[in-house]
């Protein structure tokens, strides 16, 4: 029976080209995509056989080859680890919190600039708002640390100024404070660079849709709301998916900076500093892998599940 | 044709991006597969260690001699060798070069990173303890024994108990010790700013209330200036904790050991009398304002810039000479009158002032000095380790060549200085400064002696700073803990893990109690519940395994 029914099968779909023919067809751009392939088997999948020693009594002498199989002790010792809790928590929360408040500043950016009519401005601001992007975080700590200080720090002078406060606070040893400036100085590096991709994707809403809008008495606000907003919804929903899927990964080098006084820990010990304070400092491999398997696959299925949300929207990833 | 040449340019673009690429790859691979050739660099390394065992004397300064150094400390950075009189010297008559290898700030990682590439410089330079024993494990040192007889100078000057304390769990000796005494030593005390001290009248600096009284006044008459500086990560805060007990330096409640030995039993630093009180007092300079607000977070350079420039009072640590000196040397150039003393340690009221040891030594001294298999000839690299730590390499790492400070020894060993010694003190100065980081290891006794020897004949006026206060206060000072050494738990093992939780505990708990507490009331419950959280994480059965190894040493020094 299978007989007749295969060779039917095969007319109806020989009008697709094999998969080689297409390759083969557009071998000047599949040689272009090749390197960036390349990239990506090296530096990401290679690597990843060490995800072995999650589940070893990794021994730096010994090896893989060497180091005793233990199974899923460490994951274990992981989840019954008296930090765990801590760490977790911290982490979702300033995840959260960054993607509350620092996902959608520069999008707010990107349709305000727009809105500018000076060319000069605008581009001023674009510029200014960019650069701190390139900064690293040892200098951007180092300037939040100066103006938090409660010697000469800029902030508390000023609110002295203003009456606001009698004496200084010392803003990076009392815990309540520390997410809100982890946040704000997050959003502060970051919101010029990111609002860039936003603007690009504004400039690209056809000019036609505005003019009819506004011949049918839309006024600016209306157009950014029904117009411009909806017309770079994919590109925020590809961003979103995007930054859901790194919900684990709260940060690590502005958390080491800004966050490493001891005092500070139950506030901002996250997954990545925690990891790297055990793995590292302390030289237990195994179980800062265990630690950082688990949040990488916290974070796959977020971001299918995410995607998966998406498609429903008809924007997702894949 | 123009659509094809368009095509070849891309294409070419293209392949030139890839060959980069793979000659990226191409590293990247080689460090992964390092992982396994490293297991086997030890075996071969071992075979060569054995080989030269019965031959003959390794005759240093024959042959030229090479070896890589590592020191493995986040702020070690090696000066390069040769670049100063010393190291010129022994490059030139001993044919010795030293390659530094640098732990580019981050040490454990840099040697993990060399482990497992399989790629161990000659000398490893760390401190003694787990990472030793790590090394030793996987059989990765090269054990002294055969050299000891050789070599004359460590076992001479270093004795058999301490060579005995430095033995590995297997019977042998794999680590050479730096700054190993048999008298005491160390720098561990409270500097004072001496212009603003003698302004405010010289008042008496003996007890916590007379230093409190102290920090007050100059925090009224000299804003811009820090009371009591407790330099990095707040050390000056554990020191003070020697102040307020008999026979108790503050190492016992430091981070590295926290366990206070009671009886015959260590027991919980939370509970100790002397930790909290020390604690109320900070968190008292620290409500005062006495201590700058960011003692917990600033960095060694930050504390550096304040002690040279005199911006500090009152500076505790557990070697302030070091910015002291230079500090004291900058200032009273521009001012006669400016500079550094040191006082007599601080008790609390009722105390016997000469039992108070804010700072302690051991016959071990401070680290060691490890041959890796990796080195092609370890015999010549002790040889040349044997030969530094004897009285003639000391005299030239410490004092430069002959001819110069000194000229010619007396009958015993010790440099006869010359007159440039005491007329030239800056580029003296200078010398030791461009030197200390290479003092690997150290002769205690040697070396201090023969500053001693010296010092006693020059004129009040003409005495080292330094010299004089460690004869004056701090050696007197400072409390004998060898028999605490080595009770750290190897970070992988049960006890090892729990040291980690109830030490972050410890460093949380401290934190909060000088910066939030706003009470005595809270400062003592913050330590309560630190002594809560810390049982529940096995802290206990850390302290068990302290007492045991106490107890081991204690025996071992009996011997």
């Amino acid at each position: 029976m299978q007989k007749i029914a295969y060779p039917a099968r095969m007319t109806t779909e020989k009008r697709k080209p094999g998969l080689i023919k297409r390759l083969a067809r557009q071998w000047d751009l599949q040689l272009m995509v090749l390197p960036a392939l390349c990239f990506i088997l090296v530096f990401s999948y290679i690597p990843m056989y060490g995800v072995l020693m999650a589940f070893q009594d990794y021994n730096l002498f010994k090896g893989f080859t060497g180091s005793p199989w233990v199974g899923i002790k460490h994951f274990e010792m992981f989840f019954n680890a008296p930090e765990f809790w801590t760490v977790i928590r911290n982490t979702v929360v300033i995840s959260l919190l960054k993607l509350l408040v620092g996902f959608p500043a520069p999008i707010l950016l990107a349709l305000m600039l727009n809105e500018v009519r000076s060319r000069v401005f605008k581009r001023t601001v674009q510029t200014i708002s960019y650069l701190p992007h390139f900064l690293s975080w040892v200098i951007v700590s180092g300037f939040v640390m100066s103006m938090l200080s409660t010697e000469n720090g800029s902030i508390n002078m000023l609110l002295q100024e203003l009456n606001l406060i009698h004496d200084p606070i010392n803003f990076l040893s009392l815990p309540q404070y520390f997410w809100t400036i982890l946040v704000t100085t997050g959003v502060w590096k970051e919101i010029g660079f990111s609002s860039i991709v936003y603007l690009a994707a504004i400039a690209g809403v056809d000019p036609h849709m505005h003019e009819a809008a506004s011949i049918d008495g839309a006024g600016k606000l209306r157009q950014m709301f029904s117009i411009t907003l909806p017309s770079i919804l994919p590109v925020i929903i590809v961003f979103l998916i995007l930054a859901i899927g790194n919900l684990l990964s709260a940060g690590f080098e502005d958390i080491l900076l800004i966050g490493s006084n001891p005092v500070l820990r139950d506030v901002s010990d996250v997954l990545d500093t925690y990891v790297y304070r055990i793995g590292i400092q302390n030289n237990r491999y195994s179980y800062a892998t265990a630690a950082g398997l688990f949040k990488s696959l916290i974070g796959v299925f977020l971001l299918v599940g995410a995607n998966y949300a998406a498609r429903k929207s008809g924007n997702s990833l894949w | 044709m123009n659509v094809f040449s368009k095509k070849t340019a891309s294409v070419a673009a293209v392949l030139s991006l890839m060959i980069g690429l793979s000659a990226c790859s191409g590293d990247n691979s080689n460090s992964a597969t390092g992982a396994d050739s490293s297991a086997n660099t030890p075996k071969n390394g071992e075979a060569s260690a054995n080989a030269p065992a019965g031959g003959g004397m390794y005759m240093l300064g024959e042959q030229p001699l090479e070896f890589s150094f590592y020191g493995h400390y986040d702020w070690y950075t090696m000066p390069n060798w040769g670049e100063d009189l010393s190291t010129q010297w022994i490059k030139e008559n001993k044919k010795v070069n030293v390659v530094p290898v640098s732990s580019g700030g981050n040490a454990k990682q840099k040697l993990s990173t060399m482990i497992v590439s399989g790629e161990l410089p000659d000398v490893i330079w760390l401190e003694r303890g787990a990472d030793v024993e790590q090394l030793r494990a996987a059989g990765a040192l090269v054990p002294f024994d055969d050299y000891l007889d050789k070599y004359p100078n460590l076992k001479e000057w270093a004795g058999e108990s301490t060579l005995n304390m430095l033995r590995s769990p297997d019977g042998k000796l794999y680590q050479f010790p730096n700054w190993y005494t048999t008298q005491p030593n160390g720098n561990s005390g409270y500097l004072v700013n001496k212009k603003i001290y003698n302004e405010l009248g010289a008042p008496s600096l003996e007890t916590t209330d007379d230093l409190y009284a102290y920090l007050k006044q100059v925090k009224e008459k000299y804003p811009d200036v820090v009371p009591f500086e407790v330099g990095q990560g707040a050390e000056g805060v554990d020191v003070l904790s020697s102040a307020f007990a008999e026979n108790r330096p503050y190492v016992y409640s430091a981070l590295s050991m926290m366990a206070i030995p009671t009886g015959s039993e260590m027991t919980s630093v939370f509970k100790d009398e002397a930790f909290r009180s020390s604690l109320v007092y900070a968190n008292q300079l620290y409500r005062d304002k006495l201590i700058s607000a960011d003692a917990f977070t600033q960095t060694r350079e930050q504390v550096e810039q304040k002690i040279i420039t005199g911006k500090i009072a009152v500076y505790a640590a557990s070697s302030p000479t070091e910015f002291g000196a230079i500090g004291n040397s900058l200032l009273s150039e521009q001012d006669p009158d400016a500079g550094y003393i040191m006082v007599w340690p601080i008790h609390k009221a009722g105390l016997d002032k000469n039992k108070i040891y804010p700072g302690a030594y051991n016959q071990l001294g401070w680290n060691v000095s490890v041959i890796t298999t990796a080195a092609e000839d370890p015999e010549a690299v002790f040889a040349f380790l044997d030969w530094f730590t004897g009285p003639e390499g000391q005299r030239i790492i410490m004092w430069g060549p002959e001819g110069k400070y000194w000229d010619g020894t007396d009958a015993e060993g010790a440099p006869l200085f010359t007159e440039a010694f005491t007329t030239d003190t800056k580029g003296r100065d200078e010398l030791m400064n461009a030197t200390v980081n290479l003092q690997w290891n150290g002769n205690t006794v040697y070396v201090d002696n023969s500053k001693m020897k010296f010092e006693s004949t020059l004129p009040e006026d003409k005495k080292s700073w330094e010299t004089k206060w460690q004869s004056e206060i701090t050696w007197k000072t400072q409390y004998n803990t060898t028999e605490f050494v080595n009770l750290a738990p190897a970070g992988d093992s049960n006890e090892g893990i729990i040291n980690q939780s109830v030490g972050e505990i410890y460093e949380k708990a401290r934190a909060q109690a000088v910066l939030n507490a706003k009470s005595e009331a809270e400062v003592l419950a913050i330590l309560d519940k630190a002594e809560a959280d810390a049982q529940q994480v096995g802290y206990s059965e850390l302290l068990k395994y302290k007492t045991e190894k106490w107890q081991e040493n204690l025996s071992k020094l009996k011997q």
